[in-house]
C-alpha cells in the first residue's frame, strides 16, 4: 500500500469532508460519502502509479492544507473579464458569489447547492456522472487512481456553480465563469469547485472558465467542472489556468457528447507552480465534432502536466485535437492524450498533433500519445515533435532589424497562436494572445 | 561606403574554406553585380555582410562607412542601413507580413533614434511601395512569405526594402526562379530604389537580371576570391562565352 500512496493523507482535509454534506439532500451525503471512501483507498498517487509517473505529489501530499472559508468580498486585485458585453459569474473559494455574479435570460446560472434542491432530480441523473461510462470502456480497466481528486472534490465540495440551457435556447452572450481563490498569508489553502454545465438539446451557448489567485497566494485548487452536451448542441468552453506561480492546480474535467452535436474546447494553461489537468470527452452520439485543444506556456519553475482521454464509442465521430507547449527556463510539462476508438465507432476520424517547443537547454517535455483502436474503418493520425527555434527565421528577422529577443518572442508566439486563433470569441482569443505576449515578455506597445 | 578587405570566411561549425581573400569596394550609389559558378562564394559574402552566424570570419575586414560591421549583431548591423534580399526568403508562419513589417521598421527606426510609427502612419508609409511592387493588398495580411509563390516571395522582399529604405542593398540571387514578366518587376522594384545615396550588391549567376538592372561594375567570383572585375560588358561576355576562359585566366596566373 505505502509504494502507491504517501504516508501523510491530508488529513484536516478528509475530516472536513465527512461533515460537508450534512446540510445536504441524502443522494447528496451519499454520493460524498463513495467519493471520500474511494478517494481513501486510492490517494494521492506516488509516481509509481504510471498516470503520475511524471508528475511528482510528495509536496502537496505533505503540506498541512486548510480548507478554504468563503473568501473576503474586497479583493487584491481586479478580477478578470475578456468581454466588456459578457455576463460574468464568480466564484469565490468555489463558491457562487450570489453579489458578484451577473445572470442571463434563458440561461440558469445558480448555485450549486441551492440547486441540488431545486433541481434535484435532474443533478442527480447528472452529478458526478460525466465520466467514461465504465460499463462500455474498452481498455482493460479505468485506472480510478486518475480520478482521486474527482473524487476528493466529490468529498469536499461544499458549493459550486450549477449551469444550464434549456432546449433549443441560443445564449448570445459569452458568459465568463472566474474562479478566484484567496488565502491568508502563508497558510496553505485547498478549495475545491465544483460546476456542473447541461447544455440540453438543441441548445447553443459559449462560456469560458478561468482560474486565478487573488494576489499571489499559497493556494491550491482541485476543482471538478462536468459538461454535458445534449443532441444538436452546439457548444465552445475554454479553460483558462491563470494562477500564481507559487500555487497548485489540480483539475479534472469531463464531457458527455451526445448526437449531432458540437464541443469545440480549449485548454490554456498558463499558471501555477504545480498544475495538472484530466480531461476527459466521453462521445455518446453519432455525427459529432469535437475538438479539445491546448496552449500550454510555463516557465520559471513551473510543472505543468496534461492529460486528456477521449472516448469514441459510437460511428462517424469527428475529433481534432492540436497541443502547443511552450517550455522555457527550468520548466517541465507533461502531454498523454489517449484516445480511445472503441470496435462499435466505425467511421471514426480522429486527428491529434502535439508539439513542443523547448526554448531553454533545462526545459523538459514528457510526451506521450496513445491511440487504443478497437474498430477497423477508422481514420486516427497523430504526430509529436519537439523542437526549439529554427536558425534562419530568426537570422530573417533580425537581419530586418529585429532585435534577437523580440524575434524569438514573436516566433513563439506565432508557434501557440495557431491554437489560440481556433478560438472564435474574439475578445477571448485576444486577450489570451495579450496575456502570451506580456508572460513571454514582449511589449507591444 | 562598404569596404571589404581581405576577407576570409569558413562554415562556423565545419571550418571548411569558402571566402579566401575577398577585396571589393562599393561606392555611393553604385550598382555592383557579383557573378561567378556554383559554389564560388557569392551567396556567402552575401550572408557574411549581413551577419549570419553560420559563417565564420577569419580574417580581413568589412566596414561601412568606415565602421567595421564584423562585431555587429545581425540585427545592428540592418540598423546601420544593411539590407540582404534572401536568396530563399523564409515563411514564418503566423506573423501577419504587415505586423511583422512593422516591428523591423519601428526597431529600425528606434535604433536610429526615430519615433515609432502607430498602424495608421504604417498604412500611409507603405502604400506607395505596395503599388510600385504590385503587391496585392491581402498580402499583408497574410503570414510572412507562407504559401507565397516564388515571384511573390521575391517581390516582397524587394517591397520589405523598399519600406525599410537600407543605405546598402544586397539582393541574394533575386532573380532564381523568376518568369520574365516578375524578373521585370523585382528589377523594376529596385531600379525606383536606386539613389545616389544608396549602394547596391547584386549577386547573380545570369546576366539576364543584368538587363533590367544596369551595374556600374560587374566582379567575377571564383574559389572564394573576386578574380576579374570590369564594366557591364563583362556580364555579356560572361553570357557569351561562359566562366571557363577566366577559369584558364586564373589558372594561368598561378
Amino acid at each position: 500500500m505505502l509504494l502507491k500512496q504517501y504516508e501523510r493523507e491530508l488529513d484536516k482535509v478528509l475530516a472536513r469532508a465527512e461533515g460537508s454534506g450534512a446540510d445536504m439532500p441524502a443522494w447528496v451525503k451519499d454520493l460524498k460519502a463513495k467519493g471520500l471512501r474511494t478517494h481513501r483507498e486510492h490517494g494521492v498517487p506516488t509516481p509509481k502509479v504510471e498516470d503520475w509517473k511524471y508528475t511528482p505529489l510528495r509536496d502537496f501530499s505533505e503540506r498541512d492544507w486548510k480548507v478554504a472559508e468563503p473568501g473576503p468580498a474586497v479583493f487584491k486585485a481586479e478580477l478578470p473579464r475578456y468581454d466588456a458585453g459578457s455576463v460574468r459569474i464568480v466564484l469565490v473559494n468555489g463558491r457562487y458569489d450570489r453579489n458578484l455574479s451577473e445572470t442571463a435570460p434563458g440561461v440558469t446560472t445558480v448555485s450549486l447547492r441551492d440547486a441540488m434542491v431545486s433541481h434535484g432530480a435532474l443533478i442527480e441523473a447528472r452529478l458526478a456522472q460525466a465520466g467514461p461510462d465504465t460499463t462500455k470502456t474498452v481498455d482493460r480497466e479505468i485506472r480510478p487512481d486518475v480520478f482521486t481528486f474527482g473524487e476528493l472534490n466529490t468529498a469536499s465540495f461544499e458549493d459550486g456553480l450549477f449551469l444550464m440551457v434549456e432546449p433549443g435556447v441560443e445564449v448570445a452572450p459569452l458568459l465568463e465563469v472566474v474562479h478566484v481563490l484567496c488565502a491568508e498569508d502563508g497558510e496553505p489553502t485547498i478549495a475545491f469547485p465544483r460546476i456542473l454545465v447541461i447544455v440540453e438539446d438543441g441548445a447553443r451557448i459559449r462560456f469560458t472558465e478561468t482560474y486565478v489567485t487573488d494576489g499571489c497566494n499559497d493556494s491550491a485548487c482541485v476543482p471538478v467542472t462536468e459538461v454535458f452536451v445534449g443532441g444538436g448542441a452546439d457548444v465552445e468552453h475554454v479553460r483558462v489556468q491563470d494562477q500564481c506561480a507559487c500555487s497548485t492546480h489540480i483539475g479534472l474535467w469531463q464531457t458527455r457528447q451526445q448526437a449531432e452535436s458540437s464541443y469545440r474546447s480549449y485548454n490554456v494553461c498558463f499558471g501555477s507552480k504545480l498544475g495538472r489537468l484530466d480531461q476527459g470527452i466521453w462521445i455518446g452520439g453519432e455525427q459529432t465534432v469535437t475538438r479539445l485543444d491546448g496552449v500550454v506556456c510555463a516557465n520559471g519553475e513551473q510543472h505543468l502536466d496534461n492529460h486528456t482521454r477521449l472516448d469514441h464509442a459510437v460511428p462517424n465521430g469527428n475529433s481534432f485535437e492540436i497541443y502547443k507547449q511552450v517550455i522555457d527556463d527550468s520548466a517541465t510539462v507533461v502531454f498523454n492524450g489517449k484516445i480511445f476508438v472503441h470496435q462499435d465507432a466505425q467511421k471514426t476520424d480522429a486527428k491529434q498533433t502535439n508539439q513542443a517547443l523547448l526554448l531553454s537547454p533545462n526545459a523538459t517535455i514528457d510526451s506521450k500519445p496513445q491511440l487504443e483502436i478497437f474498430a477497423d474503418d477508422v481514420k486516427c493520425t497523430h504526430g509529436a515533435t519537439v523542437g526549439q527555434l529554427e536558425d534562419l527565421p530568426l537570422f530573417y528577422m533580425r537581419q530586418r532589424g529585429v532585435p534577437r529577443d523580440a524575434a524569438e518572442a514573436v516566433l513563439v508566439y506565432a508557434f501557440a497562436a495557431e491554437v489560440l486563433e481556433l478560438i472564435s470569441i474574439e475578445p477571448v482569443r485576444r486577450a489570451l494572445e495579450k496575456r502570451l505576449y506580456s508572460k513571454l515578455g514582449i511589449d507591444l506597445t | 561606403m562598404l569596404l571589404i578587405k581581405n576577407l576570409h570566411a569558413n562554415v562556423a561549425e565545419e571550418g571548411r574554406k569558402i571566402l579566401k581573400g575577398v577585396d571589393l569596394t562599393v561606392g555611393k550609389g553604385e550598382v555592383h553585380a557579383i557573378m561567378g559558378p556554383n559554389g564560388s562564394g557569392k551567396s556567402t559574402l552575401a550572408n557574411v555582410i549581413a551577419g549570419r552566424e553560420t559563417y565564420e570570419v577569419v580574417e580581413g575586414d568589412v566596414l561601412l562607412n568606415n565602421e567595421s560591421l564584423l562585431e555587429l549583431e545581425a540585427e545592428e548591423r540592418a540598423h546601420q542601413g544593411v539590407f540582404l534580399a534572401f536568396q530563399y526568403p523564409v515563411e514564418i508562419p503566423g506573423v501577419s507580413n504587415a505586423y511583422f513589417l512593422r516591428t523591423a521598421l519601428n526597431a529600425n527606426r528606434k535604433a536610429q533614434g526615430l519615433a515609432e510609427m502607430d498602424a495608421a502612419q504604417f498604412m500611409t508609409h507603405i502604400r506607395e511601395k505596395v503599388k510600385l511592387l504590385g503587391l496585392p493588398q491581402e498580402m499583408l495580411t497574410r503570414s510572412v512569405n507562407e504559401g507565397f509563390s516564388g515571384g511573390e516571395k521575391k517581390r516582397n522582399e524587394i517591397f520589405q526594402m523598399a519600406v525599410l529604405e537600407p543605405a546598402l542593398c544586397v539582393l541574394d540571387e533575386t532573380d532564381s526562379g523568376l518568369d520574365i514578366d516578375a524578373l521585370q518587376t523585382v528589377a523594376h522594384g529596385v531600379n525606383s530604389l536606386r539613389s545616389p545615396d544608396r549602394a547596391f550588391v547584386v549577386v547573380t549567376h545570369y546576366q539576364r537580371l543584368l538587363n533590367f538592372i544596369v551595374p556600374d561594375f560587374v566582379h567575377v567570383m571564383m574559389d572564394g576570391r573576386i578574380v576579374q572585375t570590369g564594366g557591364r560588358e563583362l556580364a555579356l561576355e560572361l553570357e557569351d562565352k561562359g566562366y571557363g576562359w577566366i577559369e584558364q585566366q586564373v589558372a594561368a596566373q598561378v
